[in-house]
């Protein structure tokens, strides 16, 4: 069957079969790498992709179901001259160790702060519940995740703050 | 001349622009799409500033991690690359009468089959070779492979490992670690018994202590078998190329021991075998051995293609090392006021059907036994043992956390019998500047009860609780 979706802002078309998964059609046709294949069934969170908006386990849509949605992975982040805030947040905390859960949590953070540009900690911790990480915790990407927010928000210039507020 | 080449060129210009012209209703292949990501260099601000404490710390792999562009095993792929699967017995305990592959090697798409018995040393691990890397004769856990297919995709791989046929003859099997001890349960790997390694730490006089003891106190803990699930699953990519060299892409932990137990399984010299490890998607002990390694080597030399394999997430569970399960008896002789003065500790391990790391996990587990308390008198007795399970190995901190649930909680059951604050029989008893281990080493260091102290104070474990 032919698949036609917009990926990161450009339109892609693929001639796949019809049990391809969005992960398969993005990672084996379009080269995408960035979403991870963890558990296959929706338990492990790490081949979240945005789709209209919304944080999705692409191992568990099909292909032929994304066809004429807009799909935004982690390679459509970063401009040229610049990562994006979530990106640099991450970095500066040292959120990622081994990294495999990290384009997918990083996604799960956009979705939630281009919905709720002010989250709280709870709020960031239930946007988080279907991102598992085995390695670091999730503490120092809650704090990277509230100073995104700050530089997204035009309150702190891009980099990291000093304190972090648990409220 | 000049003038027909300056024709030739005209009319290729006409005809890309004209393909250009068609774009609009050119349907584009399925092309990588563009990635952008900054090119300017990382500069890690650590390794210019003096000191370094204080200071945030960025990782150097961290900017690669952020923009999705680290590569790990299952993000490579080569030309002309099949997928392998492996057929996972489901029976803890069997003999394996015959092995029908005939339907699976005929079906479209599948470019080989293999089994335990073309595997030129069928046997492999740390410190017993006792791990066949697809079970030949005899099948040891319900998660040995028995049989794998390379196939053009994975689908194709999966139906084919649905068309083997085995055919099994069951044998007794035992699942608990006690159970297997006794003289008379099923032996794991006949005729060798099924205790496969023993550690015994003495010290001081046993019996005189428990002698000269108030109170005498007892107690059982058991631990559970725990998966590492590291969130990338197990995975390597094999390619035999034609001077016999082999080279493979793993998400092995430990590339040196690695490499020489594939090359002993493939009865290669060492430098024929090459390794390339990428980033690790999380290891914790659980990628320290091979898996699946030579059974996609050998598969890529009958095929003389790349072969890919990656773990399901069940596999990962079934078939990859686990952390021992511990069962732990404890008697621990005390005085009125909570001071230890013998213990005895009997310690059985839950090997599983192979050795793997066991033996480095029963010295750390009976060394680290007795807890980090002075005992004069103290005797540790501890076994490890197959069963017909998935293999236990190096999971962090190799038996330790096991044996530290024990003690604490048998310290917490005699402060509670002897009507004892649970940091006062601690502090009691605790390790201090100059104390002797279990095995004889004066200790350095240690501050275990200004550990203690500022711990409890940090979380006002004095103040009165409800």
């Amino acid at each position: 069957m032919n698949v036609t979706i917009k990926v990161n802002g450009e339109v892609h078309c693929a001639s796949v079969a019809p049990e391809t998964t969005l992960l398969s059609l993005l990672r084996d046709n379009f080269n995408l790498t960035g979403a991870k294949l963890g558990c296959d069934v929706g338990d492990c969170g790490a081949c979240t992709v945005i789709v209209d908006g919304m944080p999705v386990n692409s191992c568990l849509m099909l292909a032929g179901q994304a066809d004429g949605r807009e799909v935004l992975t982690v390679e459509g982040l970063a401009a040229p001259d610049r990562l994006h805030p979530i990106q640099k947040a991450f970095e500066d905390h040292a959120a990622l160790q081994c990294g495999f859960c990290g384009p997918a949590v990083i996604l799960s953070a956009k979705a939630l702060l281009d919905e709720n540009p002010a989250p709280t900690l709870q709020e960031i911790r239930d946007a988080l519940a279907g991102n598992l990480c085995r390695c670091t915790g999730y503490t120092k990407m809650i704090e990277a995740i509230q100073d995104a927010a700050a530089v997204l928000r035009g309150e702190t210039a891009d980099g990291p703050r000093t304190g972090v507020s648990h409220d | 001349m000049t003038d027909k080449s300056k024709v030739a060129e005209k009319t290729k210009e006409i005809a890309v622009n004209l393909l250009r012209g068609a774009g609009e209703d050119l349907r584009l292949p399925a092309a990588a799409p563009a990635v952008t990501y900054p090119l300017e260099t990382l500069v890690p601000q650590v390794r210019q500033q003096t000191p370094a404490v204080g200071q945030r710390v960025t990782r150097p792999d961290g900017r690669l991690h952020g923009l999705g562009q680290t590569k790990y095993i299952d993000d490579l792929s080569f030309p002309g690359m099949l997928y392998a699967k492996i057929k996972r017995a489901g029976i803890a305990s069997a003999r394996i009468k015959r092995i029908d592959t005939r339907a699976a090697e005929a079906m479209p798409g599948v470019m080989a089959v293999l089994t335990g018995r073309e595997i030129p040393v069928n046997s492999f691990g740390p410190s017993l070779q006792d791990q066949p890397v697809l079970a030949d004769e005899r099948v040891f856990h319900a998660g040995d492979g028995v049989a794998a297919v390379a196939a053009v995709t994975e689908q194709i791989a999966l139906e084919a490992l649905e068309r083997i046929q085995v055919e099994y003859e069951l044998l007794p099997a035992v699942f608990d670690p006690l159970t297997a001890l006794q003289d008379d349960a099923p032996r794991v790997h006949p005729p060798k018994s099924n205790i496969y390694a023993t550690k015994t730490i003495r010290k001081g006089d046993l019996e005189k202590g428990f002698a000269a003891s108030d109170r005498i106190f007892e107690g059982r803990f058991r631990t559970q078998m725990v998966e590492h699930a590291s969130l990338e699953p197990h995975a390597a990519i094999a390619q035999w190329d034609p001077n016999g060299r082999v080279t493979l892409w793993s998400t092995l932990g430990r590339i040196t021991l690695g490499r020489v137990d594939i090359a002993r399984t493939l009865k290669l010299a060492v430098n024929r075998v090459r390794i390339i490890a990428t980033i690790v998607g999380g290891n914790f002990g659980g990628k320290n051995e091979i898996t699946q390694e030579p059974v996609l080597a050998l598969l890529s030399k009958k095929t003389g293609r790349p072969v890919k394999g990656v773990f399901t997430r069940g596999e990962g569970f079934v078939a990859t090392t686990t952390r021992h399960p511990f069962v732990m008896e404890y008697k621990t002789g005390v005085t009125k006021d909570g001071r230890i003065l013998a213990r005895k500790v009997r310690l059985v391990l839950d090997g599983g059907a192979y050795c793997s790391w066991s033996e480095t996990t029963l010295g750390k587990a009976a060394i680290l036994s007795a807890g980090p308390y002075r005992i004069d008198n103290l005797l540790v007795e501890a076994f490890v043992v197959y069963t017909n399970k998935t293999m236990t190995g190096a999971m962090r901190g190799f038996g330790a956390p096991q044996v530290c649930f024990a003690y604490e909680s048998h310290m917490d059951d005699m402060a509670s019998a002897l009507g004892l604050d649970p940091l006062d029989i601690r502090l009691l008893n605790v390790f201090d500047e100059g104390s002797l281990s279990p095995t004889g080493q004066v200790l350095q260091s240690v501050v275990a009860r200004q550990s203690l102290l500022q711990a409890a104070d940090r979380f006002g474990w004095r103040e009165a609780r409800p």
